[in-house]
């Protein structure tokens, strides 16, 4: 496979392994470099991508494996890491309003556990079909409405909780 | 939009028993302006998520250039295979004469026999002289 056939598949899917990367990662630094890693891995095997029904799929799973092993290891290295995501002038360009909303959502979907937090990144935000989820983490239809439930239900939570303070 | 429809998607949203197209009537109707007021709480929550979206990666992937590689190997291989075709065509353009060529190599196999004959007998000729030299030292030594 060439490169540019390779990057016109897999290219698309980027910014939703990032922003996947990201919501496990934290870091926007670790992030771009598990995406990166991924692309890595995935031109290496670039001959095997085909068998795979979907690549987008296949690449999901592949991040979502890359991530979890980062964080296993800084957990097992004990490593305590200080995300510090400073803001360049793309952020301030964006309505504050608008980043507020963003920052509050993600900052309550960084306590869920990982698994809800990769279920309901890919649900609410990237919007992939039950039965593409349950291909990309390996986890059963009904086991993921699950998941996702409890996810909402815990965002739910801590939003009214937030929205509560503001009003009282 | 009916403000029982949204709330009973609402309710089947936190169940995670809501379709996409209906998760999007739950988008659309928290970006809009007209949010009722019990239910403005819910509103950072999808414009978060929405919003969320909207973020992207900077940093360009750089790969390898692995597959420059791969064709300069090609590329040996395709020279190679040019080089024996060159020399297999030449070694069956040799055989494969003309007629004429062919007549006119085997006139001059025949010549060259020919005229091989003719210099061994001259060579016996010379032979002859070398005797009559051996005439001509005694009768030079005679007659002084």
């Amino acid at each position: 496979m060439e490169q540019k056939e390779f990057l016109n598949t897999i290219l698309p899917c980027k910014d939703t392994l990032y922003r996947l990367a990201k919501r496990l990662l934290v870091s926007s630094d670790e992030a771009e470099d598990a995406v990166q890693e991924v692309f890595l891995k995935l031109w290496k095997g670039r001959d095997k991508i085909h068998h795979y029904r979907s690549p987008e799929a296949f690449a999901v799973t592949m991040t979502k494996n890359y991530c979890l092993d980062r964080l296993k290891s800084r957990q097992a290295s004990n490593l305590q890491i200080v995300h510090s995501n400073y803001k360049n002038s793309d952020n301030i360009e964006r309505s504050v309003e608008a980043n507020e909303g963003v920052e509050l959502v993600t900052k309550i979907m960084q306590t869920l556990p990982e698994k809800q937090k990769m279920i309901m990144q890919l649900r609410d935000i990237e919007q992939f079909e039950f039965a593409e989820i349950a291909q990309m983490l390996a986890i059963n239809e009904t086991a993921i409405r699950v998941s996702l439930s409890r996810a909402r239900k815990a965002v739910r939570e801590q939003l009214m909780k937030q929205y509560n303070y503001g009003v009282s | 939009m009916e403000l029982a429809k949204i709330e009973s998607l609402l309710d089947s949203y936190f169940e995670g028993e809501t379709s996409l197209d209906q998760e999007n009537i739950l988008r659309d109707y928290f970006s809009s302006d007209n949010v009722a007021p019990h239910l403005i709480a819910y509103q950072g929550l999808f414009v978060g998520l929405k919003n969320a979206q909207k973020e992207v990666s900077k940093r360009e992937v750089s790969l390898p250039r692995a597959s420059t590689n791969s064709s300069k190997w090609w590329l040996g291989i395709a020279a190679s295979l040019v080089f024996l075709i060159v020399i297999v065509g030449l070694q069956f353009s040799e055989t494969k004469m003309t007629n004429q060529e062919r007549l006119a190599l085997t006139e001059f196999y025949k010549t060259k026999e020919t005229l091989l004959l003719v210099s061994k007998s001259f060579n016996k000729g010379t032979q002859e002289i070398a005797v009559l030299n051996q005439f001509t030292e005694t009768k030079n030594r005679i007659f002084k």
